[in-house]
Parts: C-alpha cells; sequence; structure tokens
C-alpha cells in the first residue's frame, strides 16, 4: 500500500460480558495507548471498543494492532482470574517476608 | 453392567495443585515468560500457560515439575513453596532497609573539558560560584553518616572534582574521623577524567584507599572528538591517567564508564575492542540520559530506543563471542539485570529500583548545598526543573530533607508494584521506577509505559537476556557466571 493510501482509522470490536471482564478490556487497552485510543462502552451484556488509531496505517497493520489486541485481553482475563485466585496466598507471603523488619505495624521491634 | 472397572478406574488420580502469585508477559509469538514474586522466571508456551491457570496441567508434564521446583504452584510434595518465597523476597528487599548508601558530593561544577552531552559542567575560572565550600562539606558529611546505612561510599564528581582536590582531601579526612566513632565501612571514589590526575594526588589515593571511575568512550578519535578540551588530547590524557593509577594504586583500583553518542552507535565492536586493548575486565554500555547539555544540544535525541538497542545487542553478541574463545569480558549492565534475575540479591543499582532508588540508593549534594534525590535529578535542576530538589544542606535538618514531599511523593507514586501496566509485567522484578527519568520526558513520574523509552528499551534488553539464555547453553552458563560475580 502506498502512504497515500494509509489514513487514520477507526476499527470496532466486541467482547461477550459474560466471558471478559471490563477491567480486563480496559488493562488491555491502556497497553495500546502508543497505537490507539479506545471509546470503551457496554451495552447489552456486550463491552463495546472502538479503537481509533492515532498514526495512518495501512490495513493490515491495523489488523495485525486488532489481532494483538484481543490476544491481550484474553491475557489480562487470565491475569485477574490469576490475580484472584493467589490473593490470599500473596499477602501471606508478602506478611510473612516483612514480619521482622518491624515496617509492619503493630509487629513489636527487637530491642524494643 | 460390566464385569470391569473402566480403564480410568486404574489410573493414578491427578493431584490437585493450587497456583502461586506470578506474573506473565511475552516473550514472542508463542511463548510467554513468567516470574513468580522473588523473580525467578520460566519460559513457557502459550498452551501450557493456559492448562496451568486452568488447572489442567498434568503432574507427569515436565513444565508441572519446573513449575513447582521455582514456586509457581504448589501441590502435597511442595508444601514449603510459600515460606521459601518469603525468604527470597525478603532478601530481595534486604537492602530497602538500609537506606541511603552512596552520597554523591558534587565539589566543583568547573571542568577543563567541553563535551557537549555533559549535562552539568562549567568551563569558569569563578571558583567561589562553582565550588563547595569546606562548610557546606561539613555539613554534607553530617548529614552522610546519619543514613542508618552500615556502608557509606562517598563518590566526589563534578565538573572535575580535581579541579577542587583540596576541598576532596578535606572531606576524605573529616569523614574518616567521624566514623572513628561510627564504625561503618566507609569508601571513596573519585569520578574523574584523569586530566589533571599527578603523583600528589594519587599518594594520597592511596594512603586512604580511594578508587578511581574514569570515562573512556572508546578509540581515540571517537572518545576525542566526544570530549573536547584544549589540546584535543582528551584520550591520551585519560590512557595515561589509567596507566599511572594502575602502578601507583594496583590494577582494579581504576574502572571507565563510556556514554553513547550517535558517532558510537556504528562502532561497538571498536569500542570495546579499545577497552580489551587498556586492559579493563567489562564494560557498561549505557545510553544518553535526557538531561542537561544533552537535550540542548540534541544529542539525547539524536538516537532513539531502537537504534540504541541494535547497538546493544550488537555489543552483547559480540562479548559473548569473545568469551567463547576464552577472553573474560563482562558487559556490566546485563550483569545486573542477570543478577536479578538468576539471584535473591539486589544489586542496588539506582535505576533498576522499585521503589525507585532515588534518596533511597543515592543522594547528591550539590556544590551550592542543595541535596537532590540523585545525580540525574541535579541535572534536571540544571535545566531549571528542582523538582527533586529535597533541601540545602546548612538549612534543612536530616529529617526535613528525607521527608520532603519531593522524595515522598514521587517514590510513592512511581512504585512499579502498583503502576499501571508494571503491576501485571512479568518483568518488574527485574525493572525499576525511575521517577526522574519520566518526569524529565513527559513531566509525570509514572508516564504511560506503552509510550516510555525507558520501558520499550528494558523490556527489549530482558527479553533478549531471556532469549539468549535459553536458546544457548554456553550462554546460560556464562550469564550466570556474571550474575554470580
Amino acid at each position: 500500500m502506498k502512504d497515500s493510501e494509509k489514513e487514520a482509522k477507526s476499527v470496532a470490536v466486541s467482547f461477550d460480558g459474560h466471558v471478559f471482564s471490563l477491567m480486563a478490556v480496559k488493562k488491555a487497552a491502556y497497553r495500546y495507548i502508543d497505537s490507539f485510543s479506545a471509546d470503551i462502552s457496554i451495552k447489552d451484556e456486550e463491552i463495546r471498543c472502538v479503537l481509533n488509531f492515532t498514526s495512518p496505517r495501512s490495513d493490515e497493520s491495523c489488523a495485525r494492532l486488532v489481532d494483538d489486541f484481543k490476544k491481550e485481553v484474553l491475557d489480562q482475563e487470565l491475569r485477574e482470574k490469576l490475580k484472584a485466585e493467589t490473593e490470599p496466598v500473596r499477602n501471606l507471603i508478602l506478611a510473612h517476608a516483612f514480619s521482622k523488619t518491624g515496617i509492619v505495624s503493630n509487629e513489636p521491634v527487637s530491642g524494643d | 453392567m460390566s464385569q470391569f472397572q473402566a480403564i480410568e478406574f486404574y489410573k493414578t488420580p491427578q493431584p490437585s495443585y493450587r497456583l502461586l502469585p506470578f506474573r506473565f508477559t511475552t516473550l514472542d509469538q508463542d511463548q510467554y515468560v513468567l516470574t513468580n514474586m522473588a523473580g525467578e522466571y520460566l519460559v513457557s508456551a502459550r498452551d501450557k500457560l493456559s492448562d496451568l491457570l486452568q488447572h489442567k496441567l498434568s503432574n507427569n508434564d515436565p513444565t508441572y515439575i519446573e513449575l513447582r521446583a521455582r514456586h509457581f504452584l504448589i501441590d502435597d510434595n511442595s508444601s514449603i513453596a510459600p515460606e521459601l518465597l518469603s525468604i527470597k523476597l525478603r532478601t530481595r528487599y534486604d537492602r530497602l532497609a538500609e537506606f541511603t548508601g552512596l552520597h554523591i558530593f558534587v565539589v566543583t561544577l568547573r571542568c577543563e573539558h567541553s563535551c557537549p552531552y555533559c549535562q552539568v559542567s562549567r568551563q569558569s575560572e569563578d571558583k567561589l560560584r562553582y565550588d563547595m565550600s569546606s562548610e557546606i562539606a561539613t555539613g554534607a558529611i553530617d548529614l552522610a553518616f546519619r543514613s542508618p546505612s552500615p556502608n557509606i561510599k562517598i563518590e566526589f564528581q563534578g565538573g572535575e572534582p580535581l579541579l577542587n582536590f583540596d576541598l576532596i582531601k578535606f572531606i576524605v579526612l573529616e569523614a574518616k574521623k567521624k566514623n572513628q566513632q561510627r564504625g561503618k565501612n566507609l569508601a571513596f571514589v573519585i569520578a574523574t577524567n584523569l586530566a589533571l590526575v599527578n603523583d600528589d594526588i594519587l599518594k594520597f589515593c592511596r594512603d586512604h584507599s580511594i578508587l578511581i571511575s574514569t570515562s573512556l568512550d572508546g578509540p581515540k578519535d571517537l572518545h576525542n572528538a566526544n570530549r573536547p578540551r584544549p589540546g584535543g588530547n582528551s584520550y591520551e590524557k585519560t590512557v595515561e591517567g589509567v596507566n599511572l593509577v594502575r602502578q601507583m594504586l594496583g590494577r582494579d583500583q581504576v574502572s571507565a564508564l563510556m556514554t553513547t553518542t550517535e558517532a558510537s552507535l556504528n562502532r561497538v565492536k571498536e569500542i570495546i575492542d579499545e577497552y580489551l586493548a587498556q586492559d579493563f575486565n567489562g564494560i557498561f554500555l549505557r545510553p544518553l540520559s535526557p538531561y542537561g547539555f544533552a537535550i540542548k544540544t540534541k544529542s539525547y535525541r539524536a538516537y532513539n530506543a531502537k537504534r540504541w538497542l541494535d547497538f546493544y545487542k550488537e555489543g552483547l553478541e559480540y562479548i559473548i563471542e569473545l568469551n567463547r574463545q576464552n577472553i573474560n569480558f563482562m558487559e556490566y549492565y546485563a550483569a545486573t539485570v542477570l543478577k536479578k534475575m538468576l539471584t535473591s540479591e539486589d544489586p542496588g543499582y539506582v535505576d533498576l529500583m522499585s521503589p525507585s532508588g532515588i534518596g533511597i540508593g543515592a543522594v547528591v549534594y550539590n556544590y551550592d548545598g542543595s541535596v537532590y534525590a540523585s545525580d540525574e535529578s541535579r541535572m534536571l535542576a540544571e535545566m531549571g526543573e528542582e523538582k527533586f530538589k529535597l533541601g540545602k544542606v546548612l538549612e534543612n535538618s536530616y529529617e526535613q530533607i528525607f521527608t520532603s514531599p519531593n522524595l515522598l511523593d514521587p517514590l510513592e507514586e512511581s512504585f512499579a508494584y502498583s503502576a499501571p501496566m508494571c503491576n501485571d509485567c512479568a518483568f518488574e522484578p527485574y525493572c525499576g521506577a525511575d521517577p526522574v527519568f519520566h518526569y524529565a520526558l513527559y513531566k509525570d513520574y509514572v508516564g504511560r509505559k506503552p509510550e516510555s523509552e525507558f520501558c520499550s528499551r528494558n523490556m527489549e534488553t530482558f527479553r533478549f537476556l531471556i532469549r539468549k539464555m535459553e536458546g544457548d547453553r554456553f550462554v546460560r552458563q556464562l550469564f550466570t557466571k556474571w550474575a554470580n560475580s
């Protein structure tokens, strides 16, 4: 494609709200902030994103970015699941790691 | 009803496993890097990651064994994992409790060089205007010794600090006197271009175990073009100075740093060869910082992150090949990152610390008594931005300086553990917050990471190091050696 044929584009992408969380979509959109801005809305359990590319690109380049964005939404969804599942043990590890430092409140510091 | 049980009946039941906290980020199209809370990493194919997260991974799968061994999951055979992770995590953050170890004294801004990329120096005969006074130096020593750190390193910087060597002598003697009661591990470094070094200076350095850090940008023509001085002989002076230091102080008492300018980009092998010719054990391939004259003279914008990475990768590949030929030579930035990747120790490199190393890892006492959160902070101040000025030596107490909002706000806001995108990035344990860099370029302590050069440069460096290790057993062994050096 010639440069003159490239222009700033918008592409609409939808995600099923039963499958993906709004937070996962927002986080994925943030990762692509250097390539496109996203208008995100919810209608009838559907998370709708209009991706506005910030600079002129070929169709092929846009399609690749949209594809990557969809994968990123999936990754973010998995991250959310992982975070929720491991939150108690994460807190346990952090508390244990710093339990003798005197940094954690209500902990007696040795020598006090 | 069948006379026999179904085949499933005879299979060993799959043990259930629980996930431990970890983060994952793409390495390439098909593979992901997983890191646990202690920063240990594992490379996994996407389908394995997906199986793992859905609790479908078989305990016979080799990936399962590795994941369990590196504390990404826990089952009946690995109940101690959370405790081990806690210990490793505590070791990683151990340095935090020590607080400030590096105290930089800018004894003068005067310099006889006029390097276009220099962030701070002044060419001036006006001693009173740009030299630190003994009164300010005494106040700064008092502040340095208030640090709870058992290790205090005083680094003399400029300008060219040897132009105010009398003050260096004063500070060394005063600090040693003060340390007779404090008993800290006290060390001194002079960061000098060596043009003015002589026997008397080096005798003093020898008597007081002062290390020398100098600048060597590469071969003679490149070094002299980068670092103009009257006579056009910066390279000759540096090499002569290095040899003199080695004769009087010992071979390992001098180290060198290089700065990458646009003219360096196609010459990384020559630069490395120059370091080898001068008998250095390694090199720190580092990019220009976006401060001071580097911005004014447009040196900083002369190349972007991609060009820098091409330069860095070519250099690192060359160094690996040298090692394959039994020439021991190290790249120090890689070694710093690898220490984070392959050990539980934190190397304490200010740019790669989170919480940021500003104030916590290092502090700067400027010639005029201003205290800055880092060397880069004072460079930013030279551009008129005093966002990271913590106070004045003779006007503010230790408590006022180290609880200044100009320190606490950027520390809190830039903490990568809670910064957008960093908080779920697998490379967060290896990376840093660097609020000064982000403020200098984006007027924001955090910056938008997808647009951040700091982020793109480091992410690609981490990926490159992991790819090299994963694909080549020799590199894995070499990098492990560097990490433990």
